[in-house]
């Protein structure tokens, strides 16, 4: 009775949290003057001004994941597959761009390639280009497109390196007896990880199409920007809403075809880590090749951005004047962050273990619907909740007025992320573990404090501050619904972007960044020392 | 308010079925089991033992039937009457379930601290169950450091802990190598015979079921198909497919004639046709139930020899079919021999 209890209200609130704002908001759009009308949605669809913005967010969609699938795929392989000097190094350094927020890279690349950028102009030299021609690419959705892969082909990378390094070596081992190591690769490597890779393909195309952050900075007319303008330029709710709706079906689209395309594929080949290696290329030139690619990308991904963001800083003054300026930013920004991913830690582990380990009917269909909600645009998810919260009466007046609307947000946008992240480490903990537990007699609350709790510790420390640093660099939805007084970091970094100088401007990403890599490394530098129980039971 | 029932099994099944996605894996099963007995559930992978087992401990939820433990009705139908944590039973699980995080000595007190039993008398509890398991010096050491035999006596001593009305084993044996396998298997005897504890094991190897049972339920698709003593099952199958999983057999196509008349390939027979009509049947005998010997009333010729330890078992082709025979002689291959059978049986085609 406790669990069904539990369980039932977790995934009740789930419901009011992310459901309920995006549902009511689309009733709301068909729904005026006390009739249905479905004006705003024929406007949408049937003209060519918005097919264009259409056609936009699918072409910066698509290039993006080209370009990280490109990267993804080689780095996952050389750093799965090969033993190139520095690989670890390289790979913690691939994290980066991954975790900071994509438009402190944008920051960076802008004043690179803009105008007067340090870049624009040596190219302009060298290449013979006129100075407009290249800030004209940064500006555009091919420009956007190649700052968002540097942000999102670590999910690729990751995808491919996991599913490579958990191949059964047995596979392979198998098809070298009778061919090449390269044709092995070909024929049976590759399309062993096709699924998991066309999965993490699939995440980068919808994580791109529902971005607000780059297409904003670079002003580029693609879905997500526009529902912004519709609402807070022209206070156009409804518009905004119908704008919204061509992206949920998109996505829903993409998520479903995923659905029917990975079902039934044989992922036994990705359980638990064999116990031998699976097996290595050592090539001669492969090795070089992969050393100069991995050089490439950490220039173009790490260490070009954050160099010019630090360089443009020049004294140490910036950095007092953007402290001063962003003070409150700070203090908000850790203080949320920090309520937000306990907030998220605690409800996706309830949800992630009805998820996971939980027998009923609809099991599947649930995770796949919790997870439908991580594609949905952060913009959307703002407009959902000033819709639903913006009203009279005390108890929505109270929250829609205080910190608690961006705990909402950061819960509505970052929950089916949590729910994943927990579920993925709950399935490393047998059934059997839980019902030895209630065969003695415990009751739940006693199975879940004494067995899974402390063999999910690892799980919930990582969930917190994966959650942390997410909450931490959320813009779309908390620039919509945040109340006077509750700016964020990221908030005062757009702000002040338009009017303020360049130097401030890079100290404040510099100081976002540090923000979000500061969790990444204590969480490093403390992993070690966490005691890792590893599930030795006898299978 | 409980039912309870006058005459007391330590545990009674009465038609018990279960389905996974509309496939019934339990189909009506029945069993009984006295006090201090220990019943070997028997039977190939898939067969709906574990199952059976789960279904008892109130870790799944049957479609139909009734479980009675101890007198009182634990479920009727998909009705839970006693929810899985007031069932008291203990029960050790295919992959021993042994929490990494805890000590030997944590995960024994466990069930203890959760039946809220004061310290002292946990402490004495623990001592008590590590004694008879004889692992008294392992109470402080995390289960990943002990070796597969260890951890099997730590998961039956957490099992028993709690002095449970029944213990459920779920192939605890079936991960560990034959030496050991041994060695654990006489472990348990003993501990069961000493704590007389009522014990439902599972298992899909016979060998464990005739060591350790004293009554053995034979599952083939669901379905129980024998129950008996060891001694019953190996002599006296009562189905072609126990006769086939339950050791080595022979199994001819025959034809009863009438009572006590069969037809086999050697020609009529007089056979104990126990009552069967005339039609089709099986003539069943083990290859230790023939013997060659000068003789024989049978004829046939070696076509193999295999030396099992101890015995020679021959494949022997006669009258077109090939029968198994152990003999302590040595004969060559493709040599003539003669032999009888000492005892057959009669099974349903």
């Amino acid at each position: 009775m406790q669990k069904q209890l539990t369980l039932s209200f977790s995934f009740t609130f789930f419901l009011c949290l992310t459901c309920l704002p995006i549902v009511w908001m689309f009733g709301n759009s068909i729904y005026e003057d006390g009739s249905f009308s479905f004006d705003y949605y024929r406007d949408i669809l049937f003209t060519g001004r918005y097919v264009k913005i259409i056609a936009n967010s699918l072409i910066l969609a698509s290039i993006t994941t080209m370009l990280s699938a490109l990267m993804g795929v080689s780095a996952g392989f050389f750093l799965a597959k090969t033993n190139l000097p520095l690989k670890s190094f390289f790979k913690i350094c691939f994290f980066i761009p991954l975790i900071i927020p994509s438009y402190t890279i944008g920051i960076a690349w802008v004043n690179l390639l803009g105008k007067s950028g340090f870049l624009n102009t040596q190219l302009a030299h060298y290449l013979h280009l006129s100075s407009e021609t290249i800030s004209d690419f940064i500006y555009s959705t091919y420009g956007a497109a190649f700052i968002l892969s540097i942000n999102l082909f670590p999910v690729i990378m990751l995808v491919t390196e996991y599913s490579l390094k958990n191949l059964s070596p047995r596979f392979e081992e198998s098809g070298l007896v009778t061919g090449s190591s390269f044709h092995v690769l070909r024929r049976i490597t590759l399309p062993l990880i096709t699924p998991a890779i066309i999965s993490g393909i699939m995440i980068v195309f919808v994580l791109s199409l529902s971005e607000f952050g780059i297409p904003s900075l670079l002003q580029i007319n693609v879905l997500t920007t526009q529902i912004f303008t519709q609402f807070s330029a022209f206070y156009n709710e409804k518009a905004a809403t119908a704008i919204a709706f061509p992206l949920i079906v998109i996505t829903i689209i993409i998520i479903i075809f995923e659905y029917i395309y990975l079902h039934g594929k044989s992922f036994e080949i990705l359980g638990r880590k064999p116990a031998r290696n699976s097996i290595q290329y050592h090539n001669k030139w492969l090795l070089v090749g992969g050393t100069i690619f991995f050089t490439f990308v950490l220039f173009i991904c790490v260490f070009i951005p954050l160099l010019t963001l630090i360089l443009n800083i020049r004294t140490l003054t910036s950095f007092h004047d953007a402290f001063l300026l962003a003070k409150k930013g700070i203090i908000n920004s850790i203080q949320f962050s920090s309520i937000g991913a306990t907030f998220l830690t605690f409800a996706g582990f309830l949800l992630g273990y009805l998820s996971e380990k939980v027998q009923f009917k609809l099991k599947n269909s649930t995770s796949t619907f919790i997870w439908i909600f991580f594609a949905v645009p952060a913009t959307v998810i703002g407009i959902g909740l000033i819709k639903l919260y913006n009203r009279p009466g005390m108890f929505f007046q109270n929250v829609y007025g205080s910190l608690w609307i961006i705990i909402i947000g950061y819960m509505a946008r970052f929950l089916p992320l949590s729910t994943r992240i927990q579920t993925n480490y709950l399935k490393q903990i047998p059934y059997s573990l839980e019902e030895a537990g209630s065969t003695t007699g415990a009751t739940w609350f006693q199975v879940l404090g004494k067995i899974v709790f402390p063999l999910q510790f690892n799980g919930i420390i990582a969930t917190w501050l994966i959650c942390f640093i997410f909450c931490i660099g959320e813009l779309g939805t908390t620039i919509l619904v945040y109340p006077p007084g509750h700016e964020t970091l990221p908030i005062t970094l757009f702000t002040i972007m338009a009017n303020s100088p360049d130097d401030i401007v890079s100290a404040l990403s510099i100081i976002i960044v540090f923000m979000t890599l500061l969790p990444l490394g204590i969480f490093l530098s403390i992993s070690r020392y966490i005691t890792r129980i590893t599930i030795s039971v006898t299978s | 308010m409980q039912e309870k029932k006058a005459t007391m099994h330590a545990l009674e099944v009465k038609q018990l079925t279960k389905s996974f996605q509309g496939k019934e894996i339990v189909k009506g099963i029945s069993l009984t089991v006295e006090r201090g007995q220990l019943l070997a559930l028997l039977g190939p992978s898939g067969c709906g033992k574990t199952t059976t087992l789960r279904m008892i401990a109130g870790l799944e939820i049957p479609d139909n039937g009734e479980i009675w433990i101890d007198g009182t009705i634990a479920n009727r139908g998909n009705k839970i009457l006693i929810p899985q944590k007031q069932r008291h039973i203990g029960m050790v699980f295919q992959d021993l379930a042994l929490w990494p995080h805890m000590k030997v000595y944590e995960n024994i007190e466990f069930g203890l601290s959760a039946n809220k039993i004061p310290r002292a008398e946990r402490k004495k509890k623990i001592e008590e169950v590590l004694n008879k398991v004889n692992m008294q010096k392992y109470s402080r050491e995390y289960p990943g450091r002990l070796s597969g035999g260890q951890q099997q006596l730590i998961a039956i001593a957490r099992a028993i802990v709690t002095e449970p009305k029944l213990l459920l084993m779920d192939e605890p044996l079936s991960n560990i190598d034959i030496r050991l396998r041994e060695e654990i298997r006489q472990e348990i005897r003993r501990i069961q015979h000493e704590t007389q504890i009522t014990t439902v094991y599972v298992t899909q190897d016979q060998e464990d079921a005739f060591l350790l049972a004293s009554k053995v339920a034979v599952m083939n698709k669901g379905i129980i198909e024998q129950t008996g003593t060891p001694e019953e099952i190996y002599n006296s199958p009562i189905s072609p497919f126990i006769a086939h999983f339950i050791g080595e057999s022979n199994m001819i196509n025959i034809k009863v004639l009438g009572k006590d008349r069969v037809l086999t390939p050697w020609g009529e027979l007089d056979c104990n046709t126990k009552g069967r009509s005339a039609g089709n049947a099986i003539l069943f005998f083990r290859p230790h139930q023939a013997k060659i010997e000068k003789g024989g009333q049978y004829e046939g010729v070696i076509i193999s020899r295999d030396f099992i330890g101890g015995v020679y078992r021959y494949h022997i082709l006669t009258s077109g079919e090939n029968i198994l025979l152990e003999d302590n002689n040595f004969y060559e291959s493709e040599h003539k021999v003669r032999f009888t059978f000492d005892k057959k049986e009669i099974l349903p085609f």
